[in-house]
Order: structure tokens, then sequence, then C-alpha cells
């Protein structure tokens, strides 16, 4: 059964890959993989991407900058997607107030495109000088999803009730724990103590999710943000204690959730893989070390497993003409942490050497295939300027821009209008001071407003370095 | 874990409460993580110099120009007295005209100095940039650009990149980015000028080879223009030359052809295909002057890579075959007709 699965996922890649490359051939496209759990800022980077891009920002370590004649936005391509409403965000960075956008509640397309002067005889002469570029959006929890593709309903169960054993979960868990030993997987399906069970469960996972616990790994990302598939039989499911290997016969509670999460894998999260995942050129992840560091200990460790596992479900390999004709693969992927306007440059070294160790499986299994990877700290849209306090002889880094509403740093509270500088703590030298503890109430990142544009383009750190990365290699 | 950690604070412009006081962070020794990522760059090959020995030539040639000197400050001195014997008019002109010679030579002692010190400043440039373009090193990256920017300073070719590279000077990017970038923006153009003086001077040894008459002028032609050659790219990328240095520099290119020469197999390949096939086949003389112009283009590959602050990798520097292509159209190039300056 899981083989006649996994040769018909093969025949879905390759059936796509032979569609792409045929559609390549006249219209050179690049898949851009922007993943990225919740809140880690997908939408803002895309947005400040495309806004670098059409705008002609500063861009001097994109290398190619010279060679874009022309870049804008085309119709969207495929007529099934909606359309990611760029406009609307960047409307919102720039309103009198400036907000972040929020939180993306279901899956949109944009396609940029770049006109360029190619090099070479043959390249001026026969190609285009065009390249698409298709960035799909999706709401981060959804990634959560991809690992239950390998899973079966008891392996998700038995894996999710050990997790919710140890802390921090476990005090949140209480309530959902007392009405899971209340159920018995072999009494008969009850449809209203399935609907209780998911509730409860839904709860647990959004308060893992809490600014204090910042926990990342909590599938399934349908619960979290349902998109328009809110109240559908298809989420009303919850893990079961269960003895391994048995089988549960018809209208029992044990087969009635194997089945709604079996469903689930192959409704909502296979469609979802294939239409976005699978046929990706470059990837860039973004991670937010930060809120998770500012967690701690746990938060990190849950990070790094939700990534490892996330990154195994991606093909990525060196790319050959093999590999273009059925199923591309990805060859470059960038490992970014984000909001790297909250520290002052000093730190990003370290911050960078924390997002290796907790990238450090994923990393190492896409370099064996082959692919390139980096890892920066990256700032799409820099908030905050630096600044140097002079206190008791000493000088500290400061990062300075005006924080957002209720944010707190000690005794200080602030109220989102006036400008503060802020010493978000020291980093540790070594990265694994990150999960051992050693780092308890050092750190205190928060979160600022975005900044006013400056000559028409927004601040930003790395961003030249992270496209020329990705994209560098298509124009030359 | 002895780190101790500074604690998180906030200062709110315009507040008045003064935060808390705060642990003093202790000294951290920090070792340099040696992580190298991208293609490196190495710093130009040069055999280290044979060891200072005893030697006796050395002696002879000190103690002969010591010698020398003392006669001719002997001779200069009873020169000037004899005139004044004669008469003081004629013996203070004599007193001028040494004075005025005694200084011009500290002059050009001076400048020898000065074109000297300048070659070593470049040098230790390359070892500089190239250490922060390996390590990442932000204080070599720092020292890099900042010397690069008086070096390069009130040049009006350098301006438009000077400029271009200040504008970023606030950015965050990585030391090894800064240095990549100035290399871009500053050292570029210097490139593009310094392929054109090298394919220039290429195109008149191939000429002048072909059009000499005698076999033994030519050797003296080519090595002049190799010098010229030499001078003109060390002043482009930011040198003194003077005759000591440019001899030096020579010297340096030399060495530095003598370690490389084994890559360039294939080079070596082509020049044997151009001297001695097709166009020696046309006429032996344009044969031998392909010979020479493609040696020359050699050297000054080699001499831009002596010369140029910020070294590059192998994947970037400038092959000999795009200069190849530029030795055979002199033709129909403006320049060609200046070859009748040279």
């Amino acid at each position: 059964m899981v083989k006649l699965q996994s040769v018909l996922d093969s025949g879905r890649i390759a059936a796509g890959g032979l569609k792409d490359f045929a559609v390549g051939l006249v219209n050179p496209t690049l898949r851009l993989g922007v993943t990225g759990l919740s809140r880690s800022g997908k939408t803002v980077f895309i947005t400040a991407l495309v806004h670098a891009l059409t705008k002609g920002a500063r861009l001097p370590l994109f290398e190619a900058k010279g060679r874009i004649t022309r870049a804008y936005l085309e119709p969207q391509p495929d007529d099934d997607l909606p359309r990611f409403s760029y406009e609307q965000h960047l409307a919102k960075l720039t309103a009198d107030e400036r907000t972040w956008p929020e939180s993306t509640k279901r899956i949109s397309q944009l396609r940029l495109t770049l006109e360029y002067e190619p090099r070479g005889i043959f390249a001026r002469n026969f190609q285009s000088g065009k390249l698409h570029i298709d960035i799909v959006d999706y709401p981060g929890e959804w990634l959560l999803d991809l690992p239950l593709m390998k899973m079966t309903y008891q392996q998700w169960s038995a894996e999710t009730i050990t997790a919710s054993q140890n802390e921090p979960r476990a005090d949140i868990a209480k309530t959902w724990y007392q009405h899971l030993t209340s159920l018995n997987a072999n009494s008969p399906a009850n449809e209203l103590e399935a609907v209780t069970a998911a509730e409860l469960f839904t709860e647990y996972l959004a308060a893992c999710r809490k600014d204090e616990v910042s926990l990342s790994s909590l599938p399934p990302g349908r619960f979290l943000m349902p998109g328009d598939m809110a109240g559908s039989p298809l989420l009303t499911f919850a893990p079961l204690e269960m003895s391994a290997g048995q089988e549960y016969p018809k209208g029992t509670l044990g087969e009635l959730m194997e089945r709604r999460y079996n469903s689930y894998v192959s409704k909502v999260v296979r469609p979802f893989f294939f239409g976005h995942f699978a046929r990706l050129d470059r990837q860039i992840v973004l991670v937010d070390t930060l809120s998770a560091l500012n967690a701690g200990t746990a938060a990190v460790q849950d990070l790094k497993n939700a990534l490892t596992q996330i990154m195994s479900c991606f093909r990525m390999g060196a790319g050959s003409l093999l590999s273009e004709l059925f199923g591309r693969k990805i060859d470059r992927i960038l490992f970014a942490a984000t909001k790297a306007d909250l520290l002052h440059q000093t730190s990003h070294d370290r911050l960078e050497n924390i997002l290796r160790m907790i990238v450090d499986d994923a990393a190492t299994r896409a370099e064996f295939s082959g692919a390139v990877i980096e890892v920066a700290a990256v700032s799409a849209i820099r908030a905050t300027r630096e600044a140097k306090v002079h206190q008791k002889g000493e000088d500290l880094p400061c990062i300075a821009g005006i924080p957002q509403k209720d944010e707190v740093v000690g005794n200080t509270t602030f109220d989102g209008e006036r400008e503060a500088a802020i010493f978000p703590g020291d980093l540790p030298s070594t990265a694994q001071a990150a999960l051992d503890g050693t780092l308890k109430g050092q750190l205190k990142f928060v979160r600022f407003r975005p900044p006013p544009m400056k000559d028409s383009a927004f601040p930003h750190i790395r961003l030249d370095r992270t496209l020329n990365f990705l994209l560098g290699d298509r124009f030359s | 874990m002895t780190e101790t950690f500074r604690k998180p604070t906030a200062f709110v412009l315009g507040a008045e409460e003064k935060p808390k006081s705060r642990s003093r962070a202790t000294p951290n020794i920090e070792f340099d993580v040696d992580e190298a990522a991208g293609e490196l760059v190495s710093v130009p090959e040069i055999p280290p110099r044979t060891s200072r020995k005893f030697r006796w030539g050395f002696i002879l040639i000190s103690a002969l120009s010591a010698l020398f000197s003392l006669w001719a400050g002997l001779a200069i001195t009873t020169l000037v007295e004899n005139f004044f014997a004669r008469s003081p008019l004629l013996g203070w002109l004599a007193l001028g005209v040494a004075g005025l010679a005694a200084f011009a030579a500290l002059a050009i002692i001076f400048r020898e100095i000065w074109g000297l010190m300048r070659l070593r400043r470049i040098e230790q440039l390359q070892i500089l940039s190239s250490r922060a373009i390996n390590l990442d090193d932000k204080a070599a990256s720092d020292e890099t650009v900042t010397t690069l920017q008086t070096l390069y300073a009130n040049r009006h070719d350098t301006k438009w990149g000077m400029s271009a590279f200040n504008d970023h000077g606030d950015d965050i990017m990585d030391p090894r980015d800064r240095v990549k970038l100035f290399d871009r923006l500053v050292m570029k153009p210097l490139d593009e000028e310094s392929h054109r003086i090298i394919a220039r001077r290429s195109r008149r040894v191939t000429l002048l080879t072909t059009v000499t008459p005698a076999a033994a002028l030519d050797i003296l032609f080519v090595a002049a223009q190799n010098l010229r050659m030499l001078r003109e790219l060390a002043e482009l990328y930011g040198g003194r030359p003077s005759t000591l240095s440019t001899l030096k520099l020579a010297k340096m290119v030399v060495a530095h052809l003598a370690v490389t020469g084994g890559l360039a197999l294939s080079d070596n390949l082509i020049q044997h295909v151009v001297g001695k096939g097709l166009l020696g086949r046309l006429s032996a003389r344009f044969g031998e002057g392909a010979v020479n112009g493609i040696m020359t283009s050699r050297i000054g590959l080699a001499a831009r890579d002596v010369c140029r602050p910020i070294p590059q990798p192998d994947s970037k520097k400038e092959s000999l075959t795009s200069l190849l292509r530029e030795l055979v159209k002199f033709g129909n190039r403006p320049d060609a007709a200046d070859i009748t300056k040279a």
C-alpha cells in the first residue's frame, strides 16, 4: 500500500516536472519556495522582495542588478489560486500607523517577471531575456503537516501523546489529557465525543503557540489555521491512546479517527504539498530564531525538531538534465535567521551560529544530496537603526526604533509612540548554549513597528545577498 | 559555561527613569573561527628570497661604490676649490650647481624609497584583503577598505566607484562582502583599464617585432615595452613606479610567472600553434611577433596579479584567450596608429 503510494507520488512529480520543463523552454520560470513556520516573516519577506526589485532599491551585493532592465508583476498564471495581495500588504506597511501585515490565512501566489540583458551571443539572440519568478505565500502552520505524509495515525497519536507529557507541554495539555484518558478507542463511534476531543486538542495546540512558550512542532497545521475548512469533518479528529498494531473494527471510535486522519492526509496535505512544494527550484527557509530564544530552551529544541522533520519532505539535490525533465530538485537553499534587525550587527555572527545549530540536520542532509546551502542573518525590512549607549564605562551596542505597543523589557513598557534604544542581551558565543539553559532570562527581543521608507525603499539587512544567492546565477 | 551575559536593557528616549544597574561583562577571549566559505583567494605566489648569506660579491660591489662616491666627492670638492682659486664668482656658481645636483640626488633617493615602500604596502594589502575575504575577518576588512580609500582618493578614474561604494557605508553587510563590493565597484573599472594597457602593449610588441629589420633590436624593443607596461600597471593600481621599484616589480612578476607557469600549459599550446603554425607559415617574422605579443600579455596578466591590492579568485581572473582576441584585431584599431610614437 505504502509502496503504491510512493510510486504514485513519483509519477505525480514526474508529470509536473515534464509540464514545467515544456513551459520553461519558452518562458524560463523559477519557483522560489519561501518556507517558514508561522510568524517567521514570509509575507513581509515576499512583500519586501517584490518591492525592492520593482522599485529599484539599493541592493549593492545583488550583482545581476545592473543587468535587470525591468521588473514587474504579471497577472496571476494559475487561475485556481488567489493572487498574493502585494498592494494591500504594502499599503499597511506604508500607511500612517505603519503596521505589519496580519498573519496569512490562506494560500496565494504571485508572479514577478524580470527582464534582463542576457550575456553571451546565443542567449542574446535566442532567449527572451525574461525570467518569471513564482512565489507562493501560505499560512506557516500548514507546513507542519508535511511530516504527516510519512506517518500512520497510530504513529502520529503515539508521538503527539509522548511529546505532550514533557515540560512545558504537560502543564498546558492537562485539560485535553483528562478528556483523552476518558476515551476508549474500542467504544462505538460518537460524533460528539470526536468533536470535543478535536476542540480540546486544538485549544492545547493553540496554547502551545503563545509567546511565553513559542513551541513550533504542533501538527496538524489546519487545526491552528483552518483556512476555508473550519468545522469540516476532516478536522474533527484527535490522537487516541492505542495499542500498537491493533486493528479497530468498523464503527469504533478508533476506526473513525483513523479514517479521518487518513483523509486529512490524502485530501488536504498531499494536494498542498504536490501543488506547491514538490516542484521548487530554490528555497529560502525563514527561521524566527529570536522568538524561540526569547521563550527558552524548550522552544529552541522544538523549533529544531520541527524544521528537521519539515525539511526532510523536500526534494533536494544538484540539478541535472534528467531532474529538469522529471521533477525538479531544489539546488540552492538559504537558511535565514529572520528579524536580524532586532540585534546589533556585531551579534549577527552568533545568531548565524545558533541558526546553523538549529538547522544542522536539515543542512547536512541538503549538502549531502548536492544542494548548495548558506546561512545568513537577514531582515527583509529593517525596522531599527543602530546606536551605542555609554553606560558605566562601557559601550552597549543597542538597536533603536519604535517598539510596538505593550512590549516589555525589564520594568519598561512601551507605548508604541516613542523611540527607544534597546540592548537585547548578549547572544552566547557557542551555539550549544541556546539548548542547555544557560540563557534563561538573559535575552529579550521586542517587536518594533515598521520603519518609514527612505528614498522610496525599505532599509534591509542582507536582502541583496539573499537575492544574489537565490537568483544571481540565473542571470549569467 | 563560565560566560556572563549582559542583561537585556531598554533606554526610552525622553523617559526619565534610569535603568537598573547591570553586571559588568567579564572579558571573554574569543578565538577566530577559521571558517572558509565560497571560493578562496590567494596572495600571488612569489618564492621567498634566497637567504641572506655572507657574500663576497656584495662586499666587493659595496666597497667599490663607496670608493667611487668618495672619489666623486673628492673630485667635486677639488673642482669647486679650483674655481674659488680662479675667481670667487665662478666658485660660488660651481658650489651652487653642485648643491643643486646633491639636492636632485636626494630627491631621487627619496622617490625610490617611497616607490619601494608603496610596493611593500600593496603586498601587505594583498595579505590583509585575502584574510578579510577568506576568513570573513572584520578588522582586516575595515583596514583594507580604509587603506584603499586613502590610496585611491583624489583620482578621477576611481571617483564614481568610490562614491557608489560610500553610498553603502551604513549598510549592514558581512566583512567579506564589503571587500568584494569594493572590488566590484572600484577595482573592476581599473581591471578594464589594465586590460586595455596589456592589449595595447602586446599589439605594439607584435608589430614592432614584425617590422624591425634586425633581430637583435627587437629584444630591446620588447624589454622596453614590457617595462613600460609594468610601470603603467603599477601606477594604475596605486603603485609609485620608480626605477628601483619597477625593477623589483619586474623581478616579482618573473618569479610569479615561474611559479604559476606550470598551470598555463594550455596557454603554451596556443603559443606554439600561433607562433610556429598558421601565422608562422604566412610569415616567419609575424609568427615571432605573435609569440612575443602573447608573452607580453602573459607578463601583463602576471603583473596584474602582483599589483592588484585585492587578489582575485582563480575563476574571476582574466584568461589569456580574451587578450589573444585583441592581439589579432589590431588592424582596425585607432591606437594602431600610435605605434609610431612608441
